[in-house]
Formats: C-alpha cells, structure tokens, sequence
C-alpha cells in the first residue's frame, strides 16, 4: 500500500472524481450528445424526406406531362375529325342545295312549258274553231244552200282532221 | 532554485476531513468549463449549421463514425460513445491545459515547503485510475451480458477439461491427454484473469506516465536551459497529449468491442 501512498491514491479524492466525472458524463450527455443526436438524425430525416419528395414531384411532373400529351393528341384527334365531319357535312349540303336549285329550276321550267304548251292547245283550239266557221260560212256561200248544221259539222270535222291528221 | 518533483498530487488545503489537491482543483475547474461551454453550444444548435456548429458537428460525427467502425454495430456505437467521448474530450482538454504559459510559477506556501498550485490533471495518477476503472468495469459488465454470470465466471476458472477427464475415468478411460488439455484450460483461465489485471495497470500507467513523465521533463528542460530548448519538447508534449488521449479511448473501445463479441468465440 506504500506504492498507492507514493501515488497519492486516497479514498476520499478517488470518490470526489469518479463523482466528478459522472456529472461531467450526465451534463455532457444531457445538453451535449443527445441534442446534438437528434439534431442530426432530424436533419438526416428532413434531407432524405426532401430528397424523395423531390423525386417524388419529379416523378408527379413527368407523369403529368405525359397526360398532357395524351390529352393534347386526343384533342387533336377529336378536332380533326369534328373538321373532317363538318368538310362532309358541308358538302353534302352543296350538293343537296345545289340538286335542289337544280330541280326547282327543272320545275319551274316545266311549269313553263306546261303553261306555253297550254296556251298552245287553247289558241290552237280556237283557230280550229275559226277556221271551221270559216268554212263552213264559206261553204254555205259557195254550195248557197245551208246544209243540215250537224251533217255540216260532221263534215267539216272529217275534212279538217283528214287534213291535220297527215 | 530547486526541483520540485512530486509522483502523488499534493494538498493544497483541506475542506474538513477533505484534503483538496491542487490537480482536483483544475479537474474540477475543467469540468465546469466543459459543462458551461457543452450547455452553452447544446442550447444553441440549430437546424442550418453556421461557423462554430459546423466544425463541432464535423468533429463529433467523425468520433462517432470511428467508434461505429471500431465497435460495429450502431447501436453499440450509441451507448458508448457519449462515455468514450468525455473521455476524450477530458484528457485531451487536461493535457492541452498544461500548454497555458506560467503555470510552473505560482506556488502556494505549506507547512512543509512550498507545493505548486498548478498540475496536470492527468499527471494524477487518482484520476486516471479512476477512469481505468469505469472502463475494466464497464468491460466486466458487458462481457457478464454477453456471456451471462457462468459463462463469464466459466470464462476465468475453466474446469471443463478436467470435468471432461472424470467423466472419463468414472466410465474406466483414462485419457491423460484430455487431463492435460483440462489443466491448460484452467492454466489459461487463471491467466486471463492476470489478462484483466494487466489491462488495467497498462491502461491506467500508459496515460499517467506519458502526461507525468512530460510534465518531469518540461521541469528538467526548463531547469536546465529556460530558452528556446524547451520548445521543441513542448511540440512534442503536443503531440503526446492528444495521441495519448487518442490511444486510452481506442484502448478502450477495443476491449468493450472484444468484450461485446466473446460470446462468438466461446460458441
């Protein structure tokens, strides 16, 4: 025990330190590791979770984009057929405007010659009709006598349409 | 002028039956300087690192990055790192306060003779044991963990070859090689237990007598010669308190590591 005299060992003081230590341990863990842990391990969590957020908003982006493009083509699509539709539709409104313009033309046209040819039967009707008086005046002057009215008629009519009818 | 040369700190007064010496005096002033500034820097970290922040997180994360590699697991890492790094943090801030200019000057009149006020902490030889034995302990402790108490105890009075030579004989074989096997075995435990001793008298006198040792020869030289030749032995005392400091905490991360790992040897 000589040598732990020559070192100064001494109960009491060894106790003092190792009490002294414990509380430097304690303070230092309390207020120095433990917060300093966490802080860390905090800011490692909030840099991962930034970095797979950012990811994440990346991946959300392309996605979007994607859509966008979808979208985009289809609306292109559907318009080029909505214009094809109306190209067709319009057309065939040509042609039926332009067949109906035709056709009321064609009508009217033939109202018209229906009309002249109407005329045609009528004035042709009563020159016939002038004409059979005409003959028959004429006929009563040259044979000076009147002849039976319907044998006369008769007559007539048979001369006229031997006439006409070659 | 004359050396004053002392192995054991001396007493500078006493409060009641406690004799206060004067390296207690500056372990004690040094843990409250460690305490204010560590609740002083706690109090202030912040989310985004500036300047001061920076350089201590760098240091702490390195430490603790190489205690992980040392001892493995992070979990172990966790649990010793906060003991392994006051450790550090108190020798290397022990041995670097020693480098503050006119403390060999001032000294305090006693009934025998005059004793210096200042002294390096770790050139006491009280405290180092006492950290040597919080780590032989906290070894002790871990290795009863792994181990549980009969493996540990099995671990230092090894009786399972000569038990084996018994058994053995009861049946009528008498195998001698097998006895001698045993007698080894218990031979070897009886040597470890020499082992745990041993760690602690190498681990303990290692710091002690590197810091005291320096401070012996920081006399000498200054006795000797006061100018300019001590400065390269200041470098190198330098140079001694922080590998010093480095080399107790390795030491002792490597025998709680070995400590912590014992059971896959004994399996």
């Amino acid at each position: 025990m000589e040598l732990f005299g020559a070192l100064g060992l001494n109960v009491k003081i060894l106790i003092a330190q190792f009490l002294n230590f414990a509380i430097l341990l304690f303070i230092l863990y309390k207020f120095g590791y433990k917060p300093m842990f966490a802080l860390l391990e905090d800011r490692r969590k909030k840099i991962e979770k930034g970095i797979s957020d950012a990811e994440k908003s990346s991946e959300k982006l392309k996605e979007i984009e994607e859509k966008e493009k979808k979208v985009l083509a289809a609306a292109k699509k559907e318009a080029a057929a909505i214009i094809e539709k109306a190209k067709e539709q319009a057309e065939k409104r040509q042609t039926e405007i332009i067949k109906r313009a035709k056709e009321e033309v064609g009508e009217i046209i033939n109202q018209e010659k229906a009309k002249i040819r109407l005329e045609k039967a009528k004035t042709l009707k009563e020159i016939k009709k002038e004409v059979v008086d005409l003959v028959a005046i004429s006929l009563e002057k040259i044979t000076g006598e009147k002849m039976d009215n319907k044998k006369d008629e008769e007559l007539i009519k048979k001369i006229i349409n031997s006439g006409s009818g070659k | 002028m004359k050396l004053n040369i002392s192995l054991s700190p001396e007493v500078i007064f006493n409060i009641g039956w406690f004799p206060v010496t004067n390296s207690f005096i500056w372990l004690l002033a040094l843990s409250l300087f460690l305490m204010i500034a560590t609740i002083i820097i706690g109090g202030r970290l912040k989310m985004v690192p500036g300047g001061i922040q920076n350089l201590i997180e760098l240091i702490i994360e390195g430490a603790y990055s190489f205690t992980e590699s040392i001892i493995g697991t992070k979990k172990k890492a966790r649990r010793i790192f906060p003991l392994i790094f006051t450790m550090f943090l108190l020798i290397v801030f022990a041995n670097l306060a020693t480098f503050i200019p006119g403390q060999a000057a001032v000294s305090v009149a006693r009934e025998n003779g005059t004793v210096p006020l200042f002294r390096a902490i770790m050139a006491d030889y009280g405290l180092v044991f006492v950290m040597t034995m919080i780590t032989i302990i906290l070894i002790q402790i871990v290795a009863i963990a792994v181990s549980g108490p009969f493996g540990y105890i099995g671990r230092f009075i090894n009786l399972s070859g000569i038990k084996k030579f018994f058994k053995g004989a009861a049946k009528g074989e008498f195998k001698f090689g097998v006895l001698a096997q045993g007698f080894l075995d218990f031979f070897l435990g009886i040597m470890d237990i020499v082992g745990e001793v041993a760690k602690i008298i190498s681990l303990s006198f290692r710091l002690f007598g590197n810091m005291f040792a320096g401070e012996v020869l920081g006399a000498v030289i200054l006795f000797l010669a006061p100018f300019f030749v001590p400065l390269p032995f200041l470098f190198l005392g330098l140079l001694t308190a922080i590998v010093q400091a480095f080399v107790f905490v390795v030491l002792t991360l490597i025998f709680v590591s070995m400590a912590s790992e014992l059971d896959e040897s004994a399996a």
